[in-house]
């Protein structure tokens, strides 16, 4: 095990292990469970959706990758999974695409033959391709009800103009509809992407690292290297302010997202750290905006930032739902005011402790299972390949002071940067 | 490689079974599991939406909101905010027909502060009136927009279990109707609670990593809670129906959500119940392609995006993969939920599914159906507790049930010890597919009822080519025989839907 020291944040020892094919292995040892954690994840999302027409093609390649190979027919597959007893299943992101399987631990090698199989071999008919087409657009109708997905779809097509952050997961409907026709496409979508240097394993649990390397290096040593990052053009700087007004098909309270440029992740940037801080304490659940919105005027359903993490700079965003319309002006107001002050002035020292020992104990105590543990860190995995961005944005919290935080609002409360959505029902 | 490992912060629990759970006093549940380094609560309280006064539907739920999302006497809601936050502890609530659970989990370094927080959110709430004007208005949220406009599939199971239960004490949907939460005063919200959240009515559920005189002081303390043995509810009687009854829920819908299903009189515990809960998995495993339903529907025709079934409650199934705790239950629904397919596939994905149920009770499952299911529940059955929360509160319903031992275990222990032949006569005795209620959340509901009533065929159009044996299929699917009577089929607008 590589020994982190004693300041290491992540409570568990684990392994970085790496193929000469460029597949890499994070190995992570829980006694006690019986249960292993198995996670593939490819460092590919919607956001490689480099070609015009193909938005959602990286979600729809994801059920692809359940229609079999030569050794294991989809049926065949299905039924090994089903014997095993497996929580089996997929999910894509804009930035990668996890494949997991949480299985007994004498079930390892089998997941691993399994698994490397498919993303070595995968072989499905054009037939089966199509009819997989209309599973997702049945995922997309049974979502698109939600005005929270039409909102969400608005804000990234209004605030990115080339980067492919421009389209959401799921993409849009008219490429959807067109996803029957993209047989050929899916073949080198699959050749492109899924090779072993655009691919991390992930497993946490009842394992013996020395045994499980061994089982890595025979059943993925052969898998050919030859992943060629997408060409994704980079977002030019915003200029000016952009505003979009939604109508969304049903009844809801109006929305309003207020959303300013990120950077790209970088758990070394003590921007990217303090960003991360700066959400929670100017619109989390015990900020002033909060307090006073939600809970003594009750003016909105409620407040709430995502100032999440992502591969190339994506948006830092403050949503809140207003209970009337005519409100929407004042909510504004208040939202632009806490950005001032935070831009303005220091957040006090107390708070900001408040603020990191929160975000301590909400990483840690999700970490007491192998299935929670790799999910968790699936997203740091697929940012940086590399587990030790835990320990290194920690850290980089650890040392943040008010005036970083600061520092942060300055750096990306900025109006002209700045892209407000505000989203209202049709009746 | 170091050939030590330390040991983590983090320990992984053992399995269920393998912890020492103690039912040993009689108002508790205790879970103790020393390497854990966070406690777990859960303070259930015996009272539920089934006893909300008729007209006062949402109260049992409006109650347990206003004690987890307000003032205590001595602190102001924003107050607990700020003791919680830096512990990333929570103080939450859930309602169900059945039962009331105030839960919670806090690192052990925090104990102290959490553990006071908690006895003043439950032995002394302030009922403020500003806390209610905002609760209130979350509930209202919900169920006039959330529920009835952003998720179809949600909507159609909620009213499905108010249709079949009609005329029970298990009418209504657990957050209320529009009309009855608007009714609801503040003092009605306090007497409530003094009448139910009493010492006789709680049952305390403890796990992790406490100290072994933390028992005896929580016991002691909940002794403050106020004596009194609320009434029982009877159990729920659902009338009797014969025939397929099919309640059209309109809307401007481009997809239609179809949730269909019957009481069934089975509930965890029994052997007949193991039995049903093997054949219902091969059936509709929640999510999981495992499910027949899901391969005939999704699968080979790609109609939507899956297709389930069930033999107990499951809310929300759409965000989780495992069911929750603390929703047990004296009746459940046998139910089937078919998510979002295309309008003009409605009447074709029901058929579909009905006449797999048919199949199923017609013909039973088969030897290798059988053993493949078993299989797969038996690790199956691993997911559901991993955590400590988990394992107490499956521990808790073990209570409700009347369970000797522990419900997941024994199931674990029915997939060795049950017979094909034990399975096919529970699927005899208790699946049926005649006397069926049926939701459908859609739009233009005016010819979907002509055509349930005329028994008109709905054959299907892909968009993309079938294998020959499908279409072959799809042509008996379409003309299933749909037995409707014109006055078993409703249609109700969709802003009329939990509004009365």
């Amino acid at each position: 095990m590589a020994d982190r020291g004693d300041s290491a944040f992540f409570p568990y020892q684990y392994e970085t292990y790496d193929l000469p094919n460029g597949l890499r292995a994070i190995l992570i040892p829980m006694s006690g469970s019986g249960l292993v954690a198995y996670y593939s994840i490819v460092r590919t999302g919607s956001r490689d959706e480099v070609e015009p027409g193909r938005t959602g093609f990286a979600h729809f390649f994801e059920h692809m990758m359940f229609r079999g190979t030569k050794r294991y027919p989809a049926e065949v597959y299905d039924r090994l999974v089903t014997e095993m007893g497996a929580d089996a299943n997929a999910y894509t992101t804009d930035d990668y695409t996890c494949y997991y399987l949480v299985v007994s631990r004498e079930n390892l090698e089998r997941v691993m033959d399994l698994e490397s199989d498919r993303f070595q071999n995968l072989a499905y008919d054009e037939l089966s391709f199509k009819t997989e087409a209309g599973a997702v657009y049945g995922e997309y109708r049974k979502s698109r009800v939600n005005p929270w997905a039409v909102l969400y779809e608005a804000l990234l097509n209004t605030a990115f103009d080339r980067h492919t952050y421009k389209h959401t997961t799921i993409g849009f409907e008219e490429d959807i509809q067109k996803m029957p026709t993209g047989y050929q496409y899916s073949r080198r979508f699959f050749k492109r992407f899924y090779r072993p240097d655009n691919v991390v394993l992930l497993i946490v649990g009842d394992i013996d690292v020395e045994a499980t390397k061994k089982l890595i290096d025979r059943y993925y040593g052969q898998w050919e290297k030859g992943y060629v990052p997408p060409d994704i053009p980079p977002e030019p700087g915003q200029k000016k302010e952009r505003f979009k007004e939604v109508t969304y098909p049903g009844k809801t309270l109006p929305i309003v997202a207020v959303a300013y440029k990120g950077d790209a992740f970088d758990p070394t940037n003590k921007m990217i750290a303090a960003a991360y801080l700066l959400g929670n304490l100017a619109f989390g659940q015990t900020s002033e905006i909060y307090k006073k919105l939600v809970i003594r005027e009750q003016k909105v359903q409620f407040i709430q930032s995502d100032f999440g993490f992502h591969r190339d700079p994506k948006l830092l965003t403050i949503f809140s739902m207003v209970k009337k319309e005519e409100d929407i002006p004042y909510v504004r107001q208040e939202i632009d005011r806490t950005v001032r002050r935070f831009r303005n002035q220091l957040v006090e020292a107390e708070q900001l402790e408040r603020e990191k020992k929160h975000t301590r104990y909400s990483f840690l105590m999700g970490l007491d299972t192998p299935d929670h543990v790799a999910s968790r860190l699936a997203r740091w995995i697929a940012l940086t390949a590399d587990l030790r961005a835990v320990d290194q944005l920690h850290a980089n919290m650890a040392q943040l002071t008010p005036e970083d935080i600061r520092a942060a609002a300055q750096r990306y409360f900025v109006k002209a940067q700045r892209t407000v959505i505000i989203l209202k029902g049709e009746q | 490689m170091k050939q030590t490992i330390t040991l983590p912060i983090f320990v992984i629990l053992s399995l269920f079974w393998g912890c020492s759970l103690q039912k040993g006093e009689e108002n508790m549940v205790l879970l103790p599991v020393a390497d854990d380094p966070t406690i777990s609560f859960r303070i259930l309280f015996k009272v539920g939406s089934q006893n909300d006064p008729r007209g006062k539907e949402g109260l049992a739920a409006l109650t347990a909101a206003m004690i987890t999302n307000g003032a205590t006497k001595t602190r102001s809601y924003e107050a607990i905010l700020d003791l919680l936050y830096p512990m990333a502890a929570y103080i939450n609530s859930q309602v169900d027909k059945e039962m009331t659970v105030i839960y919670g989990r806090v690192h052990r370094d925090n104990l102290d502060d959490y553990y006071a927080l908690l006895k003043e959110v439950l032995f002394e709430p302030a009922f403020d009136e500003k806390d209610f004007q905002r609760v209130k208005s979350n509930f209202l949220n919900y169920v006039q927009r959330t529920l009835r406009y952003a998720d179809d599939e949600e909507l159609g199971k909620e009213v499905l279990y108010e249709f079949i239960f009609q005329g029970t004490p298990y009418q209504h949907l657990e957050e209320g109707h529009v009309k009855s939460l608007q009714s609801i005063t503040l003092e009605e919200v306090k007497n409530f609670y003094r009448t139910y959240y009493t010492r006789e009515n709680v049952l305390i559920g403890l796990g992790g990593g406490f100290e072994a005189s933390f028992p005896e002081r929580m016991k002691a303390d909940f002794a403050v809670l106020p004596a009194g043995n609320p009434p029982a509810v009877p159990p729920p009687q659902p009338r009797p129906f014969e025939g397929l009854h099919v309640r059209i829920v309109e809307k401007a819908a481009r997809a239609t959500a179809i949730s269909f299903g019957y009481p069934i009189g089975v509930t965890r515990g029994s052997r007949e119940f193991y039995a049903l809960a093997l054949a219902t998995s091969w059936l509709g495993e929640h999510r999981n392609s495992s499910s027949h339903l899901y391969q005939v529907i999704r699968e080979k025709r790609g109609l939507n995006y899956g297709d389930y079934a069930y033999i107990e409650h499951f809310p929300n199934g759409g965000r989780r993969q495992f069911p929750p705790t603390n929703i047990a239950r004296r009746q459940q629904i046998f139910q089937i939920w078919i998510r979002p397919v295309p309008n003009e596939a409605r009447l074709f994905a029901f058929r579909a599914a009905l006449r797999e149920l048919q199949k199923l009770v017609d013909n039973g499952m088969s030897r290798e159906e059988f053993e493949l299911t078993r299989k797969f529940l038996k690790n199956y059955i691993l997911h559901f507790a991993p955590t400590t929360m988990m394992k107490l509160g499956y521990a808790m319903d073990d209570v409700f049930y009347g369970i000797k031992g522990h419900h997941l275990e024994i199931f674990r222990k029915m997939m060795d010890e049950l017979t094909l032949q034990e399975v096919n006569q529970a699927i005899k005795t208790y699946f049926q597919y005649r006397n069926i209620k049926a939701v459908f959340v859609t739009a233009d509901g005016q010819a979907l009822k002509q055509a349930l009533v005329n028994n008109t065929p709905s054959p299907i159009q892909y968009p993309t080519p079938k294998p020959a044996e499908i279409l072959e299929e799809d042509q008996e699917i379409a003309a299933y025989p749909l037995r409707v009577k014109p006055e078993h089929v409703e249609i109700i607008p969709v802003d009329r839907v939990f509004e009365d």
